[in-house]
């Protein structure tokens, strides 16, 4: 054991790369949280004068009511499609022994590895050949193409150790398909549809490549973003980017606090 | 309890009966016309070499997978296609398979909640198995987890009693466990065997763990029943080379017919075996480490003997174990410690054996 | 004794068993069905469906669009291939170049960068990793733009950074934004996550007791990341450069954020063929080659790995 401890040094260095790293992360969202908040139309670092009247107008504003409503309904369904779907996906992917498994797995992770944008565009091009007209549902399609195989990554891993004789053990003690499914695997794989729920939401409420060519007179939050960024600045822009971010953030940490409280609720369960 | 209902009992009548039973994936035979009896209340042990079918033998005997062909009786009643959870078997998986996410006793009273027994008489009858596998009643909320393995196996055997089944099955459960615990934990399992007086059936590839518990042994070997016998009879009367061999650690001579007596193919010795079947030309000669003793001067008028040097002594701890060559041969020998070979290595050592000690198998 | 006979017994009796025997005769349509009725591939068509309708059916098509003559929308009329021969002759092969460029750059600094990260949180801050992943996490759920849009703020003439110099340096740093190495720092601030993950599954797949026995048989520390960490960690590495690789290449919103029109990266001719020029085959030509190119390399390292091994792990 002894011989790869760190040296503290090395330890010292380690910290002050991640602190580097985490600073390099953050910078650019603690700009738009400080342009958020200064009262010029242009912003100038260092602030001059501090106001919180750009979030009086975004919460005031029609417009950036709809975006909210429209970005919300956009990830809330595809989260619940593409939970369901990789629920079975995941199951294919780790957990069954089929013939065609390896090529179903490296098939599944393409549009993973495939420019975002380019798959935007080339959906634009099949709904306008199909004469589907393009609008917040055909974004949820194209939200699904790209998470749905993120989602079923998140939970094959969970899958990964589940052992199927779980499953033929309740099965064996008399359970029926569905007590077996309600009592143990769903259970068991909960952690890992957990995950894959708040990616697939996550992932769908932060997207821009697709949603942008995809929406049609539709829009969300990035992508409105975008247009304003592109043209236009105004200081609704860090305002609602802030808010997206710490909306996110949010959610992150109610479900880190989710997880936890489950797994203390668990552990009093045994004490009892 | 459910659809099996219990014929009327013969006492001769065996509570599980394999007629002819098949088992094929694709071209591949996993078992191939099993015939078994297995008698009510009695402790019955399939021993086999992985690759065996003895895993695919016991996952039909449960319900997990249907036979291709021939029949699966329960007390006369044909089970081939009733699936595992309209039973009243069940098994104790190797992996145990304990529900993770549950506690000690939401394990043991599965069963009993899926057959929709109130929480309070769970309860009572969690706590009377918890104390009859020697687990304290205060792990009833304890994670699966933070258990033990001997106590994972306990709980494991408590939720398979809990289901109070008609047969237990066993899938070499106490495989992944240290050599001591489950010397420990076999005899433990053949106690309880006693105290419950069901019928058990366990399956496992140590033949040493196998005459340790069970009433009946069959051996399987490339998804055929290659003999079955209590295990007095399997180690007094293998059928063949393979059984013999199985049982552990054996002297392997190969032989052909010289006469009336035994060529040995290694060392070039003329040995003397039991008697020879009509039309024996070459086989095998088998015999156990411990048939061998230690000639001195030619007191002993024994017609097996053969000159060799004393190679390595091992210590077995009751018993002292010695490797001799002889010629091309490497012979063990076996002596309990009290009569240990006194001397060094490289002596000079003649061994023998009587001719009726060993086992004589054509191939 | 009577041994003998039963053992004869015996095996004539399992040969009479083998000469029974007999197999089963398989036509295609039986063992197709066989195939539907596996688990797995059931469980598998609802997925694999949306990705043929979403991901498949519009790359056919793309691969359709390409091989008409340009700027028309009718998929009934002659084939060619004017466009390839457009794209060979303009100048298109520069944004291609561009793209092929900065992807590579962004490779080899996402590589440096995050080795030692991956490194520190699996073999170094064990208790600290889980939050620290959750901190590295939480920028991947912001839109990509906003964070880029925070580079522009940064950045800007005035920005944090220029500001933040002035002030306290007293340097002029205003020329940064609209820039080449402002693009990759775009670039690889965007796809840090997705070099760092997959080095962190690679590099936990290396297993403590077999860095012990390299340094206890008398490894060095480059000795011990040559011979054991690298290449046990290959495949997470492998499937990190992969990635960012592909999606550096394929980006858009860095060059035009950050990059104002200091270069054209392809993603941005493809982008422009389809919206402002409307001349669809040939931006269906453009995505054509791009992922041709990209593919290639997906197929290439993907077929050389074995997902179970890496994914079981985590």
């Amino acid at each position: 054991m002894g011989a790869l401890t760190t040296s503290p040094l090395m330890k010292r260095l380690l910290a002050v790369w991640i602190g580097a790293i985490l600073v390099f992360l953050y910078l650019p969202m603690a700009a738009i949280a400080l342009a958020s908040f200064s009262r010029q139309r242009y912003f100038r670092f260092p602030v001059p004068r501090f106001d919180t009247r750009w979030y009086e107008d975004a919460f005031t504003s029609l417009s950036v009511r709809d975006l909210l409503w429209t970005s919300l309904t956009v990830a809330a369904i595809v989260t619940v499609i593409s939970v369901v779907l990789a629920f079975l996906g995941a199951l294919a992917f780790a957990r069954y022994d089929w013939k065609g498994r390896t090529i179903y797995q490296k098939l599944l992770l393409l549009p993973i590895f495939f420019p975002q944008a380019v798959l935007g565009l080339a959906l634009l091009l099949w709904y306008s050949a199909l004469g589907i007209p393009t609008s917040w549902m055909t974004a949820v399609f194209a939200h699904l193409v790209w998470i749905l195989p993120i989602a079923t990554l998140v939970i094959s891993i969970q899958v990964y150790g589940f052992n199927p004789a779980w499953e033929e053990a309740a099965y064996d003690l008399g359970a029926t398909r569905w007590q077996v499914f309600r009592e143990v695997t769903l259970p068991v794989l909960w952690p890992g549809i957990f995950s894959g729920a708040l990616f697939s939401f996550l992932l769908s409420w932060g997207n821009f490549p697709l949603s942008l060519y995809t929406t049609g007179a539709d829009s969300t939050i990035p992508e409105w973003l975008y247009a304003k960024m592109v043209s236009g600045y105004t200081p609704l822009v860090p305002t609602l980017g802030t808010l997206t971010t710490v909306g996110a953030a949010l959610l992150l940490l109610g479900a880190y606090a989710t997880i936890m409280l489950v797994r203390r609720a668990r552990r009093a369960e045994d004490g009892g | 309890m459910n659809s099996a209902t219990p014929a009327t009992t013969e006492s001769a009548a065996p509570i599980l009966r394999l007629q002819n039973v098949d088992k094929l994936f694709g071209d591949f035979v996993a078992v191939e016309r099993v015939n078994l009896d297995i008698r009510e209340g009695e402790f019955f042990t399939i021993v086999g070499p992985s690759g065996s079918g003895k895993t695919t033998l016991i996952r039909m005997l449960v319900g997990m997978d249907k036979p291709s062909d021939g029949n699966i009786l329960l007390r006369g009643t044909r089970i081939n296609d009733v699936p595992a959870n309209k039973r009243p078997t069940c098994m104790v998986f190797q992996s145990l398979a304990l529900f993770p996410h549950k506690t000690v006793g939401q394990n043991i009273e599965f069963p009993l909640k899926i057959r929709g027994v109130p929480p309070a008489e769970r309860r009572g009858r969690c706590e009377r198995l918890l104390q009859q596998l020697h687990l304290p009643q205060d792990y009833y909320g304890k994670a699966v987890g933070k258990c033990s393995g001997g106590e994972q196996q306990r709980v494991a055997l408590a939720r398979a009693l809990a289901f109070d089944p008609e047969i237990l099955f066993f899938d070499e459960p106490l495989s992944a466990i240290d050599y001591r615990l489950r010397k420990a934990l076999e005899k433990e399992l053949k106690d309880i065997h006693r105290e419950t007086g069901k019928t058990f059936v366990y399956i496992t590839h140590s033949l040493e763990e196998a005459m340790v518990m069970s009433d009946r042994i069959a051996i399987m070997r490339g998804g055929r029943v290659v003999q079955v016998g209590t295990p007095d009879e399997i180690y007094n009367r293998p059928r063949n080379r393979f059984v013999s061999e199985f049982m552990g650690e054996v002297n392997v001579l190969e032989v052909a017919r010289d006469g009336d007596r035994l060529r040995d193919g290694a060392s070039g010795a003329l040995l003397q075996g039991p008697a020879m079947p009509e039309g024996f030309t070459k086989g095998f000669l088998v015999i156990r480490p411990e048939a061998f003793r230690f000639l001195n001067g030619t007191a002993d008028a024994t017609p097996n003997r053969l000159e060799g040097r004393l190679y390595n002594e091992y210590s077995l701890g009751s018993r002292m174990q010695y490797q001799v060559h002889v010629g091309g041969g490497v012979f063990l020998v076996e002596k309990l410690r009290e009569q240990r070979y006194q001397g060094q290595l490289d002596d000079s050592v003649t061994i023998g054996w009587d001719p009726a000690e060993a086992m004589l198998f054509e191939e | 004794m009577s041994l003998e006979t039963d053992v004869r017994a015996l095996e004539s009796e399992l040969e009479d068993a083998d000469h029974t025997r007999r197999r089963q005769r398989s036509s295609l349509w039986t063992e197709l069905g066989d195939w539907l009725r596996q688990p797995g591939a059931l469980l598998a068509a609802p997925p694999m469906l949306l990705l043929a309708l979403g991901f498949l059916g519009p790359l056919l098509l793309v691969a359709a669009f390409s091989l008409i003559p340009p700027k028309t929308f009718d998929l009934g009329g002659a084939w060619t291939i004017r466009n390839y021969v457009d794209i060979v002759t303009e100048s298109y092969w520069i944004s291609f170049a561009w793209s092929f460029a900065l992807a590579t750059v962004t490779v080899i600094l996402l590589m440096l960068i995050c080795y030692p990260l991956a490194y520190a949180m699996t073999k170094v801050f064990g208790r600290a990793a889980n939050i620290l992943t959750l901190l590295l996490v939480i920028p991947l759920f912001v839109s990509e733009n906003i964070r880029l849009f925070g580079w522009v703020l940064s950045l800007v003439k005035g920005g944090v950074l220029p500001g933040a110099a002035e002030l306290w340096l007293g340097l002029d740093i205003s020329g940064l934004l609209y820039t080449v190495p402002a693009i990759v720092l775009g670039l690889v601030y965007v796809y840090l996550p997705f070099m760092l993950f997959p080095m962190v599954l690679g590099l936990s797949m290396v297993p403590d007791r077999l860095r012990e026995a390299a340094v206890d048989l008398g490894a060095s520390r480059w000795q011990l990341f040559r011979e054991i960490e690298l290449p046990l960690a290959m495949p997470g590495i492998l499937i990190g450069c992969l990635l960012t690789f592909i999606l550096a290449l394929g980006s858009l919103a860095e060059s035009k954020i950050l990059g104002g029109s200091a270069i054209v990266m392809i993603a941005d001719d493809i982008e422009s063929a389809f919206t402002f020029a409307q001349n669809w085959p040939k931006g269906a030509a453009l995505s054509v080659l791009l992922i041709v190119l990209a593919g290639g390399l997906v197929f290439a390292v993907l077929s050389r790995l074995d997902l179970d091994k890496i994914l079981g792990r985590g």
